[in-house]
């Protein structure tokens, strides 16, 4: 069965994927920064290999691909780990200059790194990257211009990856609004039970790694299965 | 003439079985598109097609005093690989596999007397970006860095001491070779080869085992939608691996050996068509060289694996293959001796004036050529 590495797997659309792929029979690498809660959310999975740090951390980026090592082979790596920023998020004219290079950090940076780390395994195996991007992304909305632009920064990284590599497939893949904790910080104090629940974007994401589409960016409903055979 | 495809048809506005396709048959010259194929076969004819996939077998690394230099990866060197010390004489025995997919490339275990850790592979050297020519002044134990930290020392020349061009390498690649080309790596490409291309121009429909330097490029023109007109006209296909070394050979230069696979239910399909009077139709000179090496000496084909440094030609007629898909290629090299031990030297060399004639694109972009020889009377 194929292998794969996801980031930020304790919470929202991280854990949800994990769990989907591990009961599919998928062997998995993930970690997540709070040790307890990554074990927590794996709880009940077979062959699920738990590495807790945070995917800023150099040496825990090395341990990740230590244990790619010792697995034999990539198949998948999901750039799922992200960073929002102050909640509520400032506007950009008022945000902390400190804040938003944390932000690039987390969500360009460690991703870049992740992929030049396992960039071979993952090409022997002429494998996929899914970096987990947003609407904020490609929409301007007021409030989301750290993490919003630092996702645009995402989105453009793994264009121009799908044009040097192209043996792989490259997705920057936008769950869209979601029930999460991280939803819950962008929008303090509001009431998102209307948001759906991330398993509900998992099956679009399953359906990018079963049937490897051309590189790009895609939405959930870009991959909605339709209710009706056209 | 001979123009050069510098692109791929797709992007000459032609899909890939939009190239010209020359057939030379019994009943003369005939300019047709490779999706005519199946026009100039019939039922029960039995084409066999190579799987291996190409790697990206080009890397840019730094010599010891600086100077940049491309290095050309052709095979891991293993026990069993013709001129290494471990194999004795039998090339064609039942050697290392071919076909596990990831281990054939995968160069984790040293042969040939590297240091543990490391893998040893047949490399060339040259001088720059658009490979225009062979590196001529290396020497034993020098050292050419590679990307992310990997190198690779050169051991000795191959196959022997007077050979030129080929080295014995020991890769330190800090993981599996085929992992790092996949990454560092670019398709190996000439200077008549205008811009890069990515890999994925330089792989067959067939391809599924990585493992050749260079694409096996006569099963390129072929799509998923020919071979489905094909079957439904009756033709059968069937498979065969053989990993492609560099190609830069010059004249007078013997082939490389090479590793390949027969699959037994492929052997057992060829011995059927020929004893049913059909022809047996080798995608390639890469086929042809499968095919011709795991055939015994009455032509029966037996399932084989291993290393071959079988060279057709005049002294060695092909005993199998009585038909050839093959692209157009310098007539100059063992390319030729090779077509002419299948076809025969007059239909070949009536091929190669028409093309040059017609103006036919050379090269592995280019267009495409079917020799059917007369049955029976194929070598004359």
């Amino acid at each position: 069965m194929p292998n794969a590495l996801i980031t930020g797997a304790s919470r929202g659309l991280g854990r949800a994927a994990a769990r989907a792929l591990a009961e599919r029979g998928w062997s998995l690498i993930v970690d997540a920064r709070r040790a307890a809660d990554l074990t927590g959310a794996m709880r009940g999975l077979a062959d699920v290999t738990a590495v807790p740090g945070d995917v800023t951390d150099p040496g825990h980026r090395a341990r990740l691909a230590e244990a790619v090592g010792r697995a034999g082979r990539l198949d998948v790596l999901v750039n799922n780990a992200s960073r929002l920023g102050p909640s509520p998020q400032p506007a950009l004219r008022d945000y902390p200059l400190d804040e938003l290079g944390r932000v690039y950090d987390t969500n360009v940076v460690a991703p870049l790194a992740l992929i030049q780390l396992l960039g071979a395994p993952l090409a022997a195996a002429a494998g996929a990257i899914v970096n987990v991007s947003s609407d904020a992304a490609t929409e301007a909305y007021p409030g989301w211009g750290g993490y919003g632009s630092a996702k645009a920064a995402l989105d453009q990284l793994t264009a121009v990856l799908a044009a040097e590599q192209p043996s792989l497939r490259w997705y920057a893949f936008d769950p869209g609004d979601m029930r999460t904790d991280m939803h819950q910080q962008a929008f303090p104090g509001e009431d998102i039970s209307g948001r759906p629940e991330p398993e509900t974007v998992v099956p679009a994401l399953l359906r990018l790694l079963g049937e490897r589409p051309p590189s790009g960016r895609y939405r959930v409903s870009d991959l909605a299965v339709p209710a009706v055979a056209p | 003439m001979r123009p050069a495809a510098s692109r791929p048809p797709e992007e000459r506005g032609l899909a890939r079985d939009g190239v010209r396709l020359l057939a030379a048959t019994p009943d003369g010259i005939v300019h047709a598109r490779f999706g005519d194929l199946p026009r100039f076969l019939s039922a029960g004819d039995l084409l066999v097609v190579n799987t291996s996939a190409t790697v990206a077998a080009a890397v840019d690394g730094l010599r010891g005093d600086g100077r940049p230099v491309l290095v050309h990866f052709s095979s891991p060197l293993e026990e069993g690989t013709p001129g290494e010390a471990a194999a004795g004489a039998g090339s064609l025995e039942e050697g290392p596999p071919c076909e596990a997919a990831g281990g054939s490339m995968a160069g984790g275990a040293a042969a040939g007397g590297g240091p543990p850790g490391e893998a040893v592979w047949l490399v060339e050297l040259r001088e720059d970006a658009a490979a225009t020519g062979p590196v001529t002044d290396a020497v034993p134990g020098e050292t050419v860095t590679l990307p992310a930290g990997a190198s690779l020392t050169l051991l000795r020349r191959y196959p022997g001491p007077t050979a030129t061009r080929i080295w014995v390498a020991a890769v330190a690649a800090g993981g599996a070779v085929s992992a790092f080309l996949a990454w560092h790596g670019r398709p190996i490409r000439y200077s008549y080869a205008g811009d890069p291309w990515p890999l994925p121009a330089y792989q067959t429909v067939f391809a599924r085992t990585p493992g050749s330097a260079e694409m096996p490029s006569a099963g390129r023109p072929f799509t998923a939608g020919l071979v489905t007109d094909l079957v439904a006209a009756g033709v059968v296909i069937a498979p065969v691996t053989l990993h492609a070394g560099v190609a830069s050979l010059e004249a007078g230069e013997p082939p490389l050996p090479e590793r390949f696979s027969v699959p037994e239910p492929t052997a057992q399909l060829v011995n059927l068509t020929r004893a049913a009077g059909r022809r047996v139709v080798a995608v390639g000179t890469t086929c042809t060289r499968a095919l011709e090496s795991a055939a015994g000496q009455g032509g029966a084909v037996r399932g084989r694996r291993g290393w071959t440094d079988l060279v057709l030609g005049a002294g060695h007629p092909a005993r199998v293959v009585t038909g050839l898909v093959t692209g157009w290629h310098d007539p100059e090299a063992s390319h030729l001796a090779l077509l002419e031990a299948v076809a025969g030297p007059a239909l070949v060399h009536a091929a190669y004036q028409e093309a040059e004639r017609a103006g036919y694109l050379w090269h592995e972009f280019g267009d495409s050529c079917l020799l059917l020889p007369p049955a029976g009377d194929h070598r004359l």
